[in-house]
């Protein structure tokens, strides 16, 4: 079995089977002009432009582990304990934020539990916010969609990475005379309109041909200061070309990812390709980096800390993903606990390749209900 | 092997009447990439073919080696030959061929299935080398469905994914490809190269194969096989074929990071032309280590270099 990324060389021609990995970004034609423009240091929300994997345009040297190249950063924590006193943990924070996806449901249907859970700690007194990666929807998109299972949950208690991706260019006083050009889907050009931003692509763009023949030419809108991308299941090679056009092309264009979530739980059976992959197809043709406003970055935890004026230390961080939930908790100093109702089992936690150790981890949220100390 | 250019901060040496003859002379075979040096889309660059005639005639050895994977070598052969230029199909090498080639050589089981996220040209390869190729332009139609009950499957027997430039990418192609390296056990993920760019069409730049194989790396968290330049897996069969030594051979290309550090992997010396994706300016900027042995605008610039 041929493992990730390493060469099976076939004895006799051991010199010229090595395949030889891409080349090092030194080696690499120089960016166009346009680089990421960093928010101005008056911004409120520093956030970090997190970056993930270098593989993408890296070196793909098959010895290396990207992943754990990154974690060499962080401190090296303790091993995850399993949730034993709920309450414990509830009495000291004062914020809780899920996750959505695979902690509060799973594709349409609820998961055990949670709206007992929900109200049990509103009934204590604790705040709760909803963060969550899939810019599908917007912020009231979302709100009906926990209407419509039963939950009590307000707007403005819900931080996606499509209203990450308005706010952010709002912070960066992205001016008013620029448009974006969106590979994404409804959600994200509901957040432009309602920052008042101006927007072109999106789902339309997904009916639209491209002919690769001799004379055709792709013209795209010279005014496009910003390209966001996200999870789009209308995904095609006219968005590529637009995207890669403008960033490419455009004086300081920014290229923005909602998130870059490998796998998404769209429907409760089984995974789907997420925003990770649209996100790898820009980095893929433009050789840029992007900067991501969705977890693991920290933006979305500054923006929600500075709104509510919560301190970071009084938060738990509730999510089922390690690289994206449990990171954007350690990042932003809050706890953190792991759910194994979704994307991520209990050997995915324990197996060696992981790095990442949560304070908690637990099967799932309702867990609050029934797991009490022993003396109680 | 080496990833970084071990050429960094050698100088830049335009080709001239001084130093071609020397170059000419020590070359038995020329290695041409195709997309920026031949032709650019379906247009040929101009006065290719006289240049190509004439090395010919000075019994060069002419070889074809070329990234893009939406063509089988027996097609290209026949796009050659609509450009009116006479090359036969076992003096190209295409990176769909070398896909095919790869698993071949690595004895990839009969039984198993390679779902293929590009053109024709894998398919077709595939096929020669007798296995079953799926997906393909077959699937660039296809939608998925996403309804509670519904499933999106996959062939289980599928062992090999291979990514190639395919401008009909969709959703249902990223799917299918991911659950087949995510859940079929010992699945290869296969890229024909990572071009980002390439002129497949005269008039700009369009989103290479570095596109599509970047997107099934971000969904499946895996680093590829890279069968194309700048890998040097395609060298062991133009040796074969042609039985000329590496140091006897020029690559001749318009891409530094494939096909000038090809050319540098495998001991040929190499030449940069500047009719396709590379300018001068790319060449000689800071951000830039790798130095082709001589550069140049076109390759018809052979037509004057060696009438002088």
């Amino acid at each position: 079995m041929l493992s990730r990324g390493v060469i099976s060389c076939s004895a006799q021609s051991q010199k010229l089977f090595s395949v030889v990995p891409r080349s090092s970004a030194a080696a690499r034609v120089p960016p166009p002009p346009s680089s990421p423009h960093p928010p101005p240091s008056s911004s409120r929300f520093a956030s970090v432009a997190w970056r993930r994997s270098s593989s993408f345009c890296s070196s793909g040297d098959p010895k290396s582990k990207s992943r754990s190249r990154r974690m060499e950063t962080l401190k090296a924590r303790a091993s995850a304990q399993p949730l034993q006193d709920a309450d414990d943990l509830i009495n000291s924070v004062e914020t809780f934020i899920f996750d959505c996806d695979g902690v509060i449901w799973k594709g349409d249907s609820l998961i055990d539990g949670v709206p007992e859970t929900l109200d049990m700690l509103r009934s204590k007194g604790k705040r709760l916010v909803f963060v969550t990666n899939n810019s599908t929807k917007s912020r009231k998109q979302y709100g009906k969609k926990f209407e419509t299972l039963g939950l009590n949950v307000n707007e403005e208690e819900i931080f996606a990475s499509s209203f990450a991706a308005a706010a952010y260019l709002k912070s960066i006083d992205f001016p008013k005379d620029k448009k974006v050009y969106v590979i994404g889907e409804d959600g994200i050009l509901k957040e432009l309109e309602l920052a008042g931003i101006q927007y072109l692509g999106g789902p339309e763009d997904g009916g639209k041909k491209i002919e690769l023949k001799p004379g055709f030419y792709m013209e795209h809108d010279e005014d496009v200061g910003a390209v966001v991308v996200g999870f789009d299941r209308y995904f095609n090679y006219y968005k590529v070309q637009y995207g890669t056009l403008c960033i490419r092309e455009n004086p300081g264009c920014l290229f923005i990812a909602t998130n870059r979530d490998a796998v998404t739980h769209l429907t409760d059976a089984q995974e789907w390709a997420g925003g990770g992959s649209m996100v790898g197809a820009i980095s893929g043709s433009t050789q840029r980096e992007p900067v991501v406003v969705g977890k693991p970055s920290t933006f979305m935890m500054d923006y929600l800390a500075n709104k509510f004026g919560i301190q970071k230390s009084q938060i738990c961080m509730v999510g089922d993903r390690l690289d994206t939930d449990i990171l954007f908790g350690q990042n932003g100093g809050c706890k953190t606990l792991l759910v194994l109702s979704g994307v991520t089992s209990l050997s995915m936690l324990q197996g060696p390749d992981n790095k990442i150790q949560p304070d908690f981890y637990t099967n799932k949220i309702s867990d609050f209900l029934s797991l009490k100390a022993a003396t109680v | 092997m080496e990833v970084q250019s071990s050429t960094a901060g050698a100088p830049l040496e335009p080709l001239s009447p001084t130093n071609f003859p020397g170059l000419f002379d020590s070359v038995d075979a020329f290695l041409f990439d195709c997309d920026g040096v031949i032709w650019k889309g379906d247009k040929l660059i101009d006065g290719v073919a006289q240049t190509l005639d004439l090395l010919r005639s000075k019994g060069k050895k002419l070889v074809f080696v070329t990234n893009n994977s939406t063509k089988s070598r027996r097609e290209y052969a026949k796009k050659f030959d609509s450009l009116g230029i006479s090359v036969s199909e076992d003096e190209i090498f295409s990176s769909s061929f070398a896909a095919a080639m790869y698993l071949k050589v690595n004895d990839f089981p009969q039984d198993k299935k390679v779902y293929v996220i590009g053109g024709e040209g894998i398919i077709d390869e595939l096929q020669l080398a007798g296995y079953t190729g799926l997906g393909g332009p077959e699937d660039s139609k296809k939608t998925a469905e996403w309804k509670s009950n519904c499933l999106f499957e996959h062939d289980k027997s599928v062992g090999a994914v291979v990514v190639g430039l395919d401008p009909f990418i969709n959703y249902y192609k990223l799917q299918y490809g991911t659950l087949c390296i995510r859940e079929n056990p010992g699945c290869l993920f296969i890229a024909t190269n990572r071009d980002a760019v390439g002129h497949m069409t005269d008039l700009q730049e369009w989103p290479g194969a570095g596109c599509m194989v970047a997107a099934i790396c971000g969904s499946t968290e895996r680093e590829p096989i890279v069968v194309g330049k700048p890998s040097t897996f395609m060298m062991e069969f133009l040796l074969k074929k042609f039985q000329i030594d590496c140091s006897r051979m020029c690559m001749v290309g318009d891409r530094l990071d494939t096909d000038i550090l090809f050319g540098q992997n495998a001991g040929c010396k190499t030449l940069l032309v500047l009719s396709g994706v590379t300018t001068l300016s790319a060449l000689q900027g800071p951000a830039n280590d790798i130095r082709p042995d001589y550069y140049t605008n076109k390759v018809s610039d052979f037509i004057n270099l060696l009438g002088a």
